[in-house]
């Protein structure tokens, strides 16, 4: 089954928008989705030009950049809820941030008053921001106390339904441990999903075929999100996959197939939406194809963006996810001007002030043992 | 906390101690799950869990596609979310399509992550039964060089039903390697007192004696216990140590053992070059050289990949008239 996604619900039922209060405009309930999406939008997105700008600087040593991910990011990251389990990459900057922080603590006022669409977790935002930054940038504070690399490490806060697990380098490695922690939740009877989000490359691997293949047979609530941005690190589609879409390769699984405008926030949320009530409900698995353009190299300064002809370079930067969304916020009179540059104005200050607070905080120590195993 | 649950039984084979190790635990632990191919209704290659899908269901005995990686993957992310999984490789040569996912998920992630990945993998492997070259392996070593795994690999009914159970109640990745050969011809009682809620280094020295050390396990350990028979007729006397768990390494009986008799060899049925026993003789020779009065001697497979027919395969396997004579020429040395 290929569907755009059109017939699917937008709304979660999870939430009652009755309360919602308005913004510049009357604000409905659709209205307010795009406010708080964007709102995570901008903040992946400063997130990253502030760490792309650091790498130029020399203050980080490596960095792989969301930038023109965040649409497909944030609006995946909408769908789930405390409980569910998040597997992330190195383009996935939106949903860790959409999924960690409540943006009422971190930038009160930004958003109407009011019901949210996707609950935030419970905690303190703040101090897992910072340790978030700690983590990319090395420091003792981060998750993994400076062992691992940015995006390559978990975070569990379980009394708060916080349950997020990284990568490792080997991409499609993570499929079948996502496949696993939806096994655990099929086997508590509980209806938590996971959900896991892949490069188009990682679909060659045979980690892809294998989880995907046992996911479906055990109908585990899991949903596979393959951002499809063309490009894996310098090697084009046409050279990774025969098949015409990658999510024609559901049919073979027995599984859903849904391809999606990845630079369409609203979009994505719809066909998450039907796939994660699918999987609560116990019928198993859903592969989501977001087709994306590349708009960095795979990481940064490593020229593999120079594969890219510049007018399909030019036309991925003319569908911006951000700029799309902003757009449209201002031509449906969502939002003004003036509140977008304010958000953007807030959310660079937000990352600015969060990194220096970073910076400053104590690095490993050298010497001190680390355990291998656990006791 | 150690488990004090373990029945006395007299003259148990070695298949039935891991059997029944498995069922002990599935009726002590809900969250233990067992995975594998052809483990559920036709109780798997070698019948260990036969019975297991009736009295557990399906739910907690699934039947895995043919994907070793995808299945230890599935796994590593249950146990994270706190499931016990025990999956049975069909056979143990099967894990080099899993070995990703073993060495560098699994094995790496409590480093990394501070999350535990509590699972075991049961590995029927070893030769003797002219089984080719991919039903015959002995690959512990692979894994032997993969900080964040702990492998076991019980010689006796008592240590394969221990360690199974310990191995299943420990919170890291336990690769427990089982011995084809000795499923149906080892058989003693097990009688174990306690259980430990852990893997331990373990190094027991089986027999006692003032000639020579030898190190081995598994099939190998029988071996050697075999061997010294022979050689105490002819006044040679063999302290025989057998290690049921290799990693994490109880190195002090070894080191003492040696200083002891100043001769040593190890025994091993896995292939000769970078084997374990390399790092065994190496540890020796780093802790008592000095006390050696003769090289440290190995004995192991040629680096040959197991051939079926059964007299070239007896060939390259040690046997004790070989562990033998290697034995008494070290005693001259």
């Amino acid at each position: 089954m290929i569907d755009d996604g059109s017939s699917a619900p937008l709304s979660s039922d999870r939430t009652d928008f009755s309360a919602a209060g308005f913004y510049e405009a009357e604000t409905d309930a659709q209205d307010l989705v795009l406010l708080e999406m964007h709102l995570y939008m901008r903040l992946s997105r400063e997130w990253d030009l502030r760490f792309e700008k650091m790498f130029k600087t020399g203050a980080l040593s490596k960095w792989y950049s969301s930038v023109g991910n965040e649409a497909t990011t944030v609006a995946c990251a909408s769908t789930i809820d405390a409980g569910d389990a998040l597997l992330t990459l190195h383009r996935d900057s939106g949903a860790i941030l959409r999924h960690y922080l409540d943006a009422d603590q971190l930038l009160p006022g930004l958003l109407p008053e009011g019901m949210r669409y996707r609950n935030p977790l419970d905690g303190d935002s703040k101090q897992r921001l910072l340790r978030l930054t700690c983590q990319m940038l090395g420091r003792d504070a981060g998750f993994s106390a400076g062992y691992e690399r940015s995006y390559h490490y978990n975070h569990f806060e379980e009394e708060h339904g916080l349950i997020h697990i990284g990568m490792i380098s080997h991409l499609g490695s993570m499929i079948p441990v996502a496949a696993g922690a939806a096994l655990a939740f099929q086997q508590e009877k509980s209806d938590r999903v996971a959900i896991n989000f892949i490069g188009e490359g990682a679909t060659s691997t045979g980690d892809f075929h294998e989880a995907l293949n046992i996911a479906s047979v055990w109908k585990l609530p899991f949903i596979l999100i393959i951002e499809n941005n063309r490009w894996a690190f310098s090697t084009p589609t046409s050279q990774q996959y025969a098949c015409e879409n990658l999510v024609d390769r559901a049919s073979g699984y027995g599984i859903p197939g849904i391809q999606v405008d990845g630079n369409d926030p609203e979009a994505v949320l719809a066909v998450m939406n039907t796939a994660v009530a699918r999987a609560r409900a116990g019928d198993g698995p859903t592969l989501v194809e977001a087709m994306l353009g590349r708009q960095r190299g795979h990481s940064e300064g490593d020229d593999s963006l120079l594969q890219v002809p510049a007018e399909e370079l030019e036309q991925y930067r003319e569908h911006d996810p951000m700029s799309l969304l902003e757009e449209k916020l201002i031509k449906k009179n969502i939002a003004s001007q003036a509140k977008i540059d304010e958000i953007k104005e807030r959310c660079a200050d937000l990352v600015i002030n969060v990194v220096d607070e970073a910076m400053s905080m104590p690095e490993p120590e050298v010497g001190k043992p680390r355990r291998i195993y656990a006791d | 906390m150690p488990t004090d649950t373990t029945p006395q039984l007299e003259d148990t084979l070695y298949i039935d101690a891991i059997s029944k190790a498995l069922l002990d635990e599935m009726r002590s632990d809900d969250r233990v799950v067992l995975m594998g191919q052809d483990i559920a209704g036709h109780g798997g290659a070698f019948k260990i869990t036969r019975g297991f899908l009736e009295e557990f269901g399906e739910q907690r005995v699934r039947n895995t596609p043919i994907a070793e990686s995808g299945t230890i993957g599935i796994a590593t992310g249950a146990a994270m979310l706190g499931m016990r999984p025990v999956i049975e490789m069909q056979f143990a040569d099967f894990i080099s399509c899993g070995f990703n996912q073993l060495v560098n998920v699994a094995a790496k992630m409590y480093w990394r992550t501070e999350r535990s990945v509590p699972f075991v993998i049961r590995l029927p492997g070893g030769g003797g039964m002219g089984a080719g070259a991919f039903h015959s392996q002995n690959v512990e070593g692979w894994f032997l060089q993969t900080p964040g795994l702990k492998v076991v690999s019980p010689a006796f009914s008592d240590d394969a039903y221990r360690l199974l159970r310990s191995a299943i109640q420990d919170p890291n990745p336990v690769l427990y390697f089982e011995h084809k050969y000795l499923y149906r011809r080892e058989q003693s009682p097990i009688t174990s007192a306690s259980i430990p809620d852990r893997i331990h280094g373990q190094a027991h020295v089986l027999r006692k004696g003032d000639s020579v050390s030898t190190i081995s396990w598994g099939w190998m350990t029988h071996k050697a216990l075999e061997a010294a028979e022979i050689l105490s007729q002819e006044g040679i006397e063999t302290e025989v140590i057998d290690l049921p768990v290799l990693s994490p390494l109880d190195p002090q009986p070894i080191i003492e053992s040696v200083e002891r008799t100043q001769r040593v060899a190890i025994v091993h049925e896995a292939t000769i070059t970078g084997g374990f026993g390399a790092e065994l003789a190496a540890r020796i020779c780093d802790d008592a050289i000095w006390n050696l009065d003769a090289p440290v001697r190995r004995i192991a497979y040629p680096d040959s990949p197991a051939p079926f027919h059964k007299g070239l395969e007896a060939d390259r396997i040690p046997s004790v008239e070989r562990i033998c004579s290697e034995l008494r020429r070290l005693v001259t040395e």
